[in-house]
C-alpha cells in the first residue's frame, strides 16, 4: 500500500478573521461576516461580500513587511495565511518541497485601479504584478527556497486543484511535502463579473434554500503543508489528519451552466472515494461547494443523491460565513473541514429554512457535535472544473 | 515506462497548422506579432465559435487538429497553461466596467475572460470528462501542466493526454509591457538573437497542443522522458537534479547532443541560457526558437515542438543554430529543452528519438 | 405589431449575440429564441438582459423573469413597447 499523505500545517484567512482559532470561535458560535464592503471601491455598495476586516496595510504590519513593498491584495492574504500554516506544522526546511498556489484574480484588484494610468507609464510596478504567478513568486520568497512553485487557476476549484497536484507529486516521489491552497482578494472586476451572471444575493446567501437568489462573493486564503507520512515522523511533526483521497474531473457541459446530470460533481465525489478507497457510508460530513445559486445548489444535490443514495451524510455548505472565496475555496473550506474533523463539530449552514422542491435535501441548520473520523469537501468552478478531498482522522500505520 | 508525443498542432507566428518554419521562416517585420490563423470555418461551426475571441479559436482549432474524433471522448486528461489567460476578453470586460461605470455589463466577456476557459472548451468540445487543470505560472505555465500530464502517466492514471499552451498578446497589453521594459525599441534581427547587447524581445503569440500517450503509434514524433522544475537553483542543484533525472533514462548529461535554448534577443535573458547550458551540456548543439516565434508566457512549449520535430524530422535546420556550421553530421537524439524565466523558475524537458 | 422594432431587435439580437451567419430575414419572430429556433443558451439570456437595459432602459431584477420575455422576437418586441423607458 502507498504511504499515507498527512496534513502537518494549516492556516487561514477569510472574513471570519486571520487564523485557525478565530475561524473556529466563529463556527461554534454560528456568527458569520458577510456585509457591506469597506475596502473594495466599487459602485454596488448594495452589495453584501464577505470582505476580511484587514486592510492592506495591517495585513502588512500583521506581516512585519514595509510599507513602501509592492504587492497586491491576493498575495498578500496568501502570506498571512501561509505563515500561520508554516508554523502549525514547524516545517523549517523547504528543499525537495513544492510551493502550489491557486489564485484567478491575481493582481486584478490593482490593475483595475490604475489601468488608465498603466499608459502614461505610471504604476508599472503593477503591471507586472498583474498575471497569476507574480503574487505567487512574491509570497513563496519571501517563505523559503523551495524545490518548485507554481500556480493552478481552474477558478473556483483553483485551491482544490492544488491541494491534489502537491498529494500527487508526493505520491509519486517528486517531493517529500508541498505547500498547497489558494488565495483571492476581491476585485471589482470579479464582483461585475458574477454581478453581470446575475447570480450574486442582495441579502445574505442561503444554500440550498428553495428561496435562494445567488452567492456572497468572499474573499480570503488558506494553505495546508501536506507531506509523507514518515517525513513527518522523521522531523517529528504533530499530524493533524490524513488526506485520504480526492478527484479532479470535468463537467465538459457549459462554460457557467451544470449538466441535467450533475455528471462532473458525481464524478469528482465518487473517484474521491475511489481514490481513498472508501464506502459512501465512511463519509460523516460533508462541505458542500453549496453557494446559493440555483444552478450549483440544485446540481449539487442531485449529484449528492446520485453518489450517496437514500443515506446522504449530514452536509453543510460554509460559504454561508465566509461568502464565496472563489480560487482559496477549496483550501479554505478544507481548513474548515479540519477544523471540524479535529474539534467533531459540523458547521452550521447559515441562512436555510426549506428545502428546493426538485431534490428536498436538507442541510445541517446548526452547529452540531458529532464524533467524525472521515468528510469530504467539494469545490466546484467555472467550466465545469470540479474537484473532491477527502480528509481522516490520522491512524498511526 | 515511456511517454511518447503522438501529434503535435500549432498556430503562432509562423504559418499555422504546417512546420513550414523548418525550411521557410517567417521573421519578425514588427516589435508586435499577431497569430497567422487558419481558415476557422474549416475547423469551427458558426455556433462553437461565436462567443470565441481569436486565442480560443486558435486554441479549439490546435485541439481538433491534434486530436481524431474518435480518441477525443477517451482522452484521460486535458493540461492547459496560459500566461495571461484569454487576456482580450479580461481587456474588454475591464474596459467596459471602467467606463461604463459597473453598469450595463456583457456577461460573455467576463466569462471567456478566466483562464480555465481554455482547457474547459476543449473538454465541452471534445465531451471530455478526465482531469482538467490549468496552470498559470509566468514563463513556466506550459512547463507546469506539461509537468502535471507527465506525473499522471507516471502515476498510471492516465494513458493519454492533451496539453496546450496557449497565450495571446493584445495591442493594450503589449503597450503596457513595452512600459516594463518587455520590448525591444526597434525590430529584431536574428543577430539580435546570436548577440544581443541590448535589453528586450519581441511580442509572439502560440496556441500548442500536444497529444501524449504511452504508446508508439505509426507516426509518434519522439519520447518524452520527463521535465523538472526548479525555483532559483544553484549550478550545484541545477546539475545535480538534471543528472538524477537523466540517469532513469540510462542518460548522462554526455549524451546529449542538442539543447533548445530560449534566447529571446534580451541580454540578460539569453546570457543566462549562455551560462546554464555551458554549466550543463557545454558539447551539445544550441538550438534557437523564438527569434521566429516571439515571445509570450508559454513559448517553451514552442521549444518542446520545435525539439521534437527536429528529431522527428531527424534534422536541425541551419536556422536554427545559435553558432552557424555547428550542425555536425549526427542526427539529434537526445535533446534537453531548457527554460528559464527571469532567472527565477526554470525547467528541463528531456526528448528522445524513438 | 410594431414590425419598425421586431426588425430593430432582429438586427440588435444578430450583432450582441454574434450570430455571424444570420441575416433578420432568416430569423422568424414568432419561433421560439431558446432550445429550438435559435438555438440560445443561459449566457444569451443574460446578454439580451443587457441589451434591454441598454437600449431601452428596462432592468430587470432577476434573470429568471427573462424566460417569459424572451420567448420569441415578437413578445420581447411587445414587452419593450410597453416598458420601454428610451
Amino acid at each position: 500500500m502507498a504511504e499515507k499523505i498527512v496534513v502537518t500545517g494549516y492556516g487561514i484567512i477569510s472574513s471570519l478573521g486571520i487564523g485557525v482559532d478565530k475561524t473556529k470561535e466563529a463556527l461554534l458560535k454560528e456568527e458569520r461576516f458577510i456585509g457591506k464592503v469597506l475596502h473594495l471601491q466599487t459602485e454596488h455598495t448594495d452589495i453584501p461580500c464577505g470582505e476580511v476586516k484587514e486592510s492592506d496595510d495591517e495585513l502588512r504590519r500583521h506581516l512585519g513587511i514595509n510599507s513602501d513593498y509592492i504587492v497586491t491584495r491576493t498575495p498578500l492574504l496568501a502570506m498571512t495565511a501561509l505563515k500561520e500554516a508554516l508554523q502549525t506544522s514547524g516545517i523549517t526546511d523547504s528543499t525537495n518541497t513544492a510551493f502550489i498556489n491557486g489564485t484567478t484574480v491575481g493582481g486584478m484588484e490593482k490593475s483595475e485601479l490604475y489601468y488608465n494610468e498603466f499608459f502614461n507609464g505610471k504604476h508599472t510596478e503593477y503591471i507586472t504584478a498583474h498575471d497569476c504567478g507574480a503574487g505567487t513568486e512574491q509570497v513563496g520568497q519571501l517563505f523559503g527556497h523551495f524545490s518548485f512553485m507554481t500556480t493552478i487557476s481552474t477558478a473556483c476549484s483553483s485551491a482544490a486543484n492544488s491541494i491534489i497536484l502537491g498529494a500527487d507529486l508526493i505520491k509519486a516521489g517528486k517531493v517529500d511535502a508541498a505547500i498547497v491552497g489558494g488565495t483571492e482578494s476581491l476585485s471589482k472586476f470579479h464582483l461585475n463579473g458574477f454581478n453581470s451572471l446575475m447570480i450574486l444575493e442582495h441579502e445574505a446567501c442561503r444554500p440550498f434554500d428553495k428561496n435562494n437568489q445567488g452567492l456572497n462573493l468572499g474573499e480570503g486564503a488558506a494553505f495546508l503543508v501536506i507531506e509523507k507520512e514518515s517525513n513527518a515522523k522523521k522531523r517529528g511533526a504533530h499530524i493533524l489528519c490524513e488526506l485520504a483521497g480526492y478527484a479532479n474531473t470535468c463537467d465538459a457541459f457549459h462554460q457557467t451552466a451544470t449538466s441535467a446530470e450533475s455528471t462532473g460533481a458525481y464524478l469528482a465525489m465518487s473517484k474521491a472515494l475511489q481514490n481513498a478507497g472508501l464506502k459512501t457510508s465512511d463519509i460523516d460530513y460533508i462541505n458542500a461547494h453549496g453557494t446559493g445559486t440555483e444552478d450549483n445548489d440544485i446540481h449539487e444535490s442531485i449529484a449528492l443523491k446520485k453518489v450517496f443514495g437514500e443515506n446522504i451524510p449530514p452536509f453543510s455548505s460554509t460559504k454561508s460565513y465566509t461568502g464565496h472565496t472563489t480560487s482559496a475555496a477549496g483550501a479554505v473550506e478544507s481548513v474548515i473541514s479540519i477544523i471540524a474533523l479535529l474539534n467533531n463539530f459540523m458547521p452550521a449552514n447559515i441562512g436555510f429554512s426549506e428545502p428546493i422542491d426538485a431534490t428536498g435535501l436538507k442541510p445541517i441548520t446548526h452547529t452540531t457535535k458529532k464524533q467524525l473520523n472521515t468528510i469530504m469537501t467539494n469545490s466546484f468552478g467555472f467550466g465545469g472544473n470540479d474537484s473532491s478531498c477527502i480528509f481522516s482522522k490520522y491512524q498511526v500505520s | 515506462m515511456s511517454i511518447y508525443i503522438e501529434k503535435i498542432a500549432q498556430i503562432s507566428i509562423q504559418s499555422p497548422l504546417s512546420d513550414e518554419w523548418m525550411r521557410d521562416p517567417i521573421y519578425p517585420t514588427q516589435r508586435h506579432c499577431r497569430f497567422i490563423c487558419p481558415d476557422f470555418k474549416q475547423f469551427l461551426s458558426p455556433a462553437t465559435s461565436r462567443r470565441m475571441g481569436t486565442l480560443l479559436k486558435c486554441a479549439l482549432t490546435s485541439a481538433f487538429n491534434c486530436v481524431k474524433e474518435e480518441n477525443r471522448t477517451q482522452l484521460d486528461g486535458i493540461f492547459t497553461g496560459s500566461g495571461l489567460g484569454c487576456i482580450e476578453n479580461t481587456e474588454k470586460f475591464l474596459t467596459s466596467m471602467l467606463e461604463n461605470n459597473e453598469q450595463s455589463l456583457s456577461p460573455t466577456n467576463f466569462i471567456q475572460s478566466t483562464h480555465n476557459t481554455i482547457g474547459s472548451q476543449i473538454a465541452i468540445a471534445f465531451q471530455c470528462h478526465g482531469y482538467n487543470i490549468t496552470f498559470s505560472h509566468r514563463g513556466l505555465s506550459f512547463d507546469s501542466a506539461l509537468m502535471n500530464a507527465l506525473l499522471k502517466f507516471k502515476l498510471n492514471e492516465i494513458h493519454s493526454a492533451l496539453v496546450n499552451a496557449s497565450d495571446e498578446m493584445s495591442d493594450a497589453y503589449f503597450k503596457l509591457f513595452d512600459h516594463t521594459g518587455y520590448w525591444k525599441k526597434s525590430i529584431c534581427t536574428t543577430d539580435d538573437f546570436k548577440h544581443a547587447i541590448s535589453s528586450g524581445s519581441f511580442a509572439g503569440e502560440n496556441s500548442v497542443s500536444f497529444l501524449l500517450t504511452d504508446k508508439k503509434a505509426e507516426h509518434t514524433l519522439c519520447e518524452i522522458g520527463d521535465i523538472e522544475l526548479f525555483h532559483t537553483p544553484s549550478d550545484k542543484e541545477l546539475i545535480d537534479r538534471t543528472t538524477r533525472f537523466l540517469s532513469s533514462y540510462q542518460l548522462t548529461l554526455n549524451d546529449i547532443d542538442t539543447v533548445v535554448l530560449g534566447h529571446n534577443g534580451d541580454v540578460e535573458n539569453d546570457e543566462e541560457y549562455n551560462r546554464i547550458s555551458n554549466l550543463l551540456v557545454p558539447h551539445a548543439r544550441k538550438v534557437i526558437y523564438k527569434h521566429i516565434f516571439g515571445e509570450s508566457f508559454t513559448m517553451s512549449a514552442m521549444g518542446v515542438y520545435v525539439g521534437a520535430t527536429c528529431i522527428n524530422q531527424q534534422h536541425i535546420p541551419s536556422h536554427l543554430l545559435l553558432q552557424e556550421g555547428s550542425t555536425g553530421h549526427h542526427k539529434p537524439t537526445n535533446i534537453l529543452v531548457v527554460n528559464h524565466f527571469k532567472k527565477i523558475d526554470y525547467s528541463i524537458t528531456l526528448l528522445r528519438s524513438c | 405589431m410594431d414590425k419598425t422594432l421586431v426588425q430593430e431587435l432582429k438586427e440588435e439580437i444578430i450583432e450582441v449575440l454574434n450570430l455571424e451567419e444570420m441575416k433578420p430575414e432568416d430569423i422568424d419572430a414568432s419561433a421560439p429564441l431558446f432550445g429550438e429556433g435559435l438555438g440560445l443558451d443561459s449566457i444569451d439570456a443574460l446578454e439580451l438582459i443587457v441589451l434591454m437595459e441598454k437600449n431601452y432602459g428596462i432592468k430587470l431584477k432577476n434573470a429568471s423573469e427573462g424566460k417569459e420575455i424572451f420567448r420569441s422576437i415578437e413578445i420581447m418586441a411587445d414587452y419593450i413597447s410597453k416598458n420601454r423607458t428610451k
